[in-house]
Order: structure tokens, then sequence, then C-alpha cells
């Protein structure tokens, strides 16, 4: 009767994909990539807002969603706009040539 | 099941008080006033945008004195209780103001120099001051997360300000993916402690701080809450630069452009501890009776010891080693963002509210020495690193100290108030934060905490040495100083000689009523 998979379920999927994501930033070396994985892990974080609004009936979280959305599209705005003014005097996208400051 | 019913959305009253967040209206509008005029002014007017952002802080900064001299013993609510007013936000916002007027300051002339829109650095500015209001101000994770971003996508900005030189794209770049991956945390942790702190009675999660304190004890999930917990403490770790989350901190500093470099280790790192002591210290405060609360509070206590000792040690040592000025700044700033969690400690194992209030007042009057010194040093190394940044190792600064005689003896001035000598800004602060740590009984952390400070005289007095007592074989010529970099120089040398020999005022202010006088919800 009951076919909504249990909260668990939604909770183990966000911090699987969460892993995923933070995974994905340290291996990476495209900054593109990089930048997706972020992406990824904001909307690990979304699809748990959005599990425990929905299982305990409260807006709350799915206003934070809507926050976050807005959040990401203007980082990703200045973040796209970063990467292109790198590319413009570099040519490249991979995160060992950005080695002018020795780390 | 669940499902099936229907969302009982009753929309609430939005209980708007426009007077509770004045300060940072007065800041953000100004800023979008900047952006206009600049559309229409001459592209070299720096006056009149540097000018306006000035008049707009002034203005914001009476707004919050005005706030704070009106309201202190009964402060207004409103935004159903998403903003706070109290001491620990006021005086926070007014460092920032200050933070951000110097920067100005500093930066009026220098925009001009390098080429760079002057009107966009100003309004990035502002709009980065508003964002770190917010942080002060928020007592829902909400506004804290929000001011967080308007502050980090401003700052990501600014960074990259200069669009043609390599090492600031790449300061920009390592910033931007660094900061969005700590944000990333930061959230996850918010989403967690949302779903834990659903009570077992029924009510729904909840990201107002004062309530999560409150629920603590009830929550449904427990192991959620300390999971969300580890989470925003990697966040604001990241933030406010501590040991092993700080390895973006020297690259980013040294590429970005020098001025932006003194805001960016002065404002965001104070931001950072602003609402990280929000969220910690009244999140998750000290409860004596046992329970979930208790053993929360006792476990963020214990890694945050864990993280000083790291971040303090790990700053100092490193800083040895380095032979560009503005990393070995940065490296002091990691370091100091370890001092600065000494007070923190005792701020969140205090057992009663007059400890606890002056242990905040404490770290908020550490914050603002550290602004003032950071900020006045990194004036001078803006002076001396020329056009593109070019002369920022420790060589240039080779036999400067007899040809330039007034700015080399205020950058020792800075740099023996950074290393904490009496009589300066940087003494006090010490005092003040290992003083509230020490009565707390935390006194292997202080012992460290002293230790460290006798291992950061290398680094700080290298420096000075290298200005008075080497030979220089290069031509040098002392560099112009501006008026408004001038005016800055004075007011910090000022305040670092005012805030080491009268403290008491600033810091009675600091913590004047008690800081935490907040009703439950």
């Amino acid at each position: 009767m009951n076919a909504v998979p249990h909260l668990s379920w939604y909770l183990a999927l966000s911090a699987v994909l969460f892993t995923i994501g933070v995974v994905g930033v340290i291996i990476k070396r495209n900054v593109i990539s990089m930048f997706m994985c972020i992406e990824l892990m904001l909307n690990a974080v979304n699809l748990t807002f959005v599990a425990f609004s929905s299982y305990f009936r409260d807006v709350t979280g799915q206003l934070f969603v809507f926050i976050v959305m807005t959040v990401a599209a203007a980082e990703a705005a200045v973040g796209l706009g970063i990467i292109i003014a790198i590319f413009r005097n570099r040519e490249s996208l991979d995160v060992d040539d950005a080695n002018v400051l020795k780390l | 099941m669940f499902l099936s019913l229907a969302f009982q959305i009753a929309i609430p009253d939005p209980n708007v008080n426009v007077g509770l967040i004045l300060p940072e209206l007065i800041v953000g509008g100004v800023g979008v006033i900047v952006m206009l005029v600049d559309a229409f002014a001459r592209p070299t007017q720096r006056w009149i945008t540097g000018g306006l952002s000035l008049a707009g802080l002034g203005a914001a900064a009476a707004a919050s004195v005005w706030m704070w001299l009106n309201w202190a013993g009964n402060p207004p609510r409103g935004f159903h209780d998403m903003i706070v007013l109290d001491e620990l936000r006021l005086s926070f916002t007014l460092i920032f103001l200050f933070v951000s007027a110097l920067t100005i300051l500093i930066s009026m002339v220098w925009v001009e120099n390098e080429k760079l829109p002057a009107g966009e650095f100003h309004s990035l500015l502002l709009f980065a001051t508003t964002g770190m209001m917010l942080m002060a101000s928020g007592n829902d994770l909400v506004i804290i997360f929000l001011g967080l971003e308007i502050l980090s996508i401003a700052t990501y900005v600014m960074a990259g300000f200069r669009r043609t030189d390599l090492r600031s794209n790449e300061s920009s770049l390592k910033y931007f993916i660094l900061g969005s991956f700590s944000s990333a945390f930061l959230l996850y942790g918010i989403a967690l402690i949302y779903g834990a702190t659903t009570t077992t009675t029924g009510f729904p999660g909840t990201t107002n701080i004062t309530a999560i304190a409150a629920r603590l004890d009830i929550a449904r999930y427990p192991a959620l809450l300390f999971a969300g917990a580890a989470m925003m403490l990697v966040g604001f770790g990241f933030k406010i630069a501590t040991a092993p989350f700080h390895v973006w901190t020297p690259d980013v500093y040294e590429g970005a452009p020098t001025p932006v470099t003194a805001f960016m280790a002065a404002g965001p790192k104070a931001a950072g501890f602003a609402s990280f002591l929000r969220v910690f210290i009244f999140g998750f405060p000290f409860v004596a009776a046992a329970g979930w609360a208790a053993k929360a509070n006792a476990a963020w206590v214990s890694a945050m010891i864990v993280l000083a000792i790291i971040t303090m040690t790990v700053g100092n040592i490193v800083a040895i080693v380095q032979n560009n000025v503005k990393r070995m700044l940065a490296y002091s700033s990691i370091a100091h963002a370890g001092y600065a969690l000494v007070g923190f400690i005792a701020a969140g194992a205090a057992t009663d509210l007059d400890t606890r209030n002056s242990a905040l007042a404490a770290v908020a009057f550490y914050m603002l020495t550290y602004s003032v010194m950071n900020l006045g040093a990194f004036a001078i190394v803006t002076l001396i690193a020329r056009r593109n940044d070019r002369r920022t190792e420790v060589e240039d600064y080779n036999g400067i100290g007899f040809r330039a005689p007034a700015l080399s003896f205020t950058l020792s001035i800075f740099l023996l108030s950074l290393l904490g000598l009496p009589l300066t800004a940087g003494f006090m602060g010490k005092v003040m934060v290992f003083s509230v740590a020490l009565k707390e009984g935390f006194y292997a952390l202080v012992v460290v905490a002293v230790l460290n400070t006798a291992v950061s005289a290398y680094y700080y007095l290298r420096l000075i040495i290298v200005m008075f007592f080497r030979e220089r074989t290069t031509p040098w010529s002392a560099p112009r100083v501006p008026a408004s970099v001038a005016l800055a120089i004075i007011i910090t040398v000022i305040g670092v000689f005012y805030l080491g020999l009268f403290p008491n005022k600033v810091i009675d202010a600091f913590q004047k009523k008690p800081v935490t006088a907040q009703a439950l919800r």
C-alpha cells in the first residue's frame, strides 16, 4: 500500500551523491568537471532538504532548496566567468597547469 | 501515506521590522547606487564612487551605533527571529564597516594606478560587506548561509580583479573552487541539522539557532545532529582558515591583489568567526544536565581544541620558511585564527553566562585588533609592492629601513603588534583571549598558544631585521604615499596604540549588556 520509500533511502542516496561529489572535486583535474562535482554536492544537499521536508510535512526545507538553487546559479555565473578569464590567459583548464603560485 | 496528505501551509505574517536590518539595507543600497553612478561617471572618477562608498559605510556605522544606544537593554524583534540584535552582532558589524572603510582608503588610488574599474571594485566591496553583516546578524541558518554566499561570491570576483594577471586568475580560481566546496559542506551540515531537530513529539525540523538549542535534547535523530555539527565545523573551518582546512589560504592571499588580500585576511575571517560563534555558542551551548545537548557541546569543544592546536602550530611553523611577505602574512593569519579559537573554546565551555559573555567579547576584540594591525601591515605591503604586485618577496625589503624610514618604522610597529608586544593592540587581544581560557582551566591550550607566540617572533622579527640591517645592492626609491593611504596608516597606528593602551572602553562596550539576552522560543 505504501509505495513511498522510507526516508532513510533518500538520505542514503544523497549521502552517496555528496560523497561522489567530494571525491570528484578531489581527483578531477579539469576545472569544469570539478565545478560540476560541486554542483552535484549542492544537489545532494537539496535532496536531503526535500526528503526531510516532504517526510515531516514542513515547507522550511523546500524554501531552503529554492535559496540554494538561486545561490548556485549566481555562483555558476561567477565561476564560469573566472574560468573564461583563466582560459583566455592560459589556454588550459587543467588545474595542474595552474601553478604560478606554489602550493 | 504521509505524502498523500496535503501540506498544511499557512502563510504567516512576514513580521517585517525594517529598523532591525537598517545597516545592512544602507550598505546594500549604497552598493547599488555606486554601481549606477559608475555607469554614468567617467572611468577615472574614483573619488565619486569611493567617497560615496565611504559615506554609505559611515551612515551604516551611525545606524549601528544608534541601534546600540537605543535598543541595548530591550532589543526589538522581527522577521520571526531570523535576525537578532545583540552586542555580538553590533560589535562585529562595526568591525566589518571599519575594515571595509579602510580597504577603500587603501585601494582608492591603487585601483587607478592599476587601471582597474574603481566603481565595480567599490560596489563589490560594499556587497561583500553586506554579506558579512548578514552573517553576524543572522539567527537562522538560512540567513547565515545567504550572507556567506553574498560575501563569498563578491570576494571571488575581487580576488580575480586583475583580469590579465595569471596570479590573480589562479588565486580567484582556487578561492572559488575551495570556497564553494566548503559552502557545500556547510550546507550539508545545515540540512542534517534541519532533519535531526525534528522532535519526537511531532514538530518538524528547524533552522533557527535558538530553536535548535532548545531541541537538542528532544531531537529525533541525535546521530544526525552530530554529523551535521561536524559538517558545519568543516565548512566554517575552511572559511576562517583553520588547519587542516587552510591549504587554500597562502595561494589565494599571495595571488590576489594586495588591497584585496588585506580585506580578505581581516573581513571574511572576522565574519566567519561571527557566524561560527553564533551557530556553535548559541546553537550548541553548554548544558549542565546530562543529555544529547551536553554531549554535543563536549564533542565540538574537544574537536575545536585539536583544531586550535594544529592551526596555531602549522600556521607559525610554516610561516618561518616563507620567502614571500604575502604568504608569510597568510600563514600568520592562520596562526591568528588559532589564537582566536582559544577564546572561542573558552566561550563554548563556559559554565555561566558572565564568563561566556566576556569570552565572546574577547574573541570580538581579538578580531578587531587583528583587523587593525593586519590592514595597516597590508597597506604598507601594497605601497612597497608597486604596480602589479611585483615586489612582495622578503629580498625586496632588504635595507629599505633607512631609505623609507617612516614606512619601515610603521610596518615594524604592525609586525610587533602582530607578534604581541606589550603596549600594542596585539598584546591586549592575546591577553584577553588567553585570560578567559585560563579562567576556564584550559592551561595546556594556553601554554601551547604562548609557545607558538614565541615561535612567531622569528618570522616577524626577521622582516624587521631584513629592513633595517641588510645591505641593499640594487637601486630602490621610496614609494610615493598617497593621502588616502597615509590616512589609513595613521588610523591603524592610532588604533594599534589605542587598543593596546586603553582597551577597557571597547571591551566594556562589546559585553556591556549580556550578549546572550535572547529569549528562547
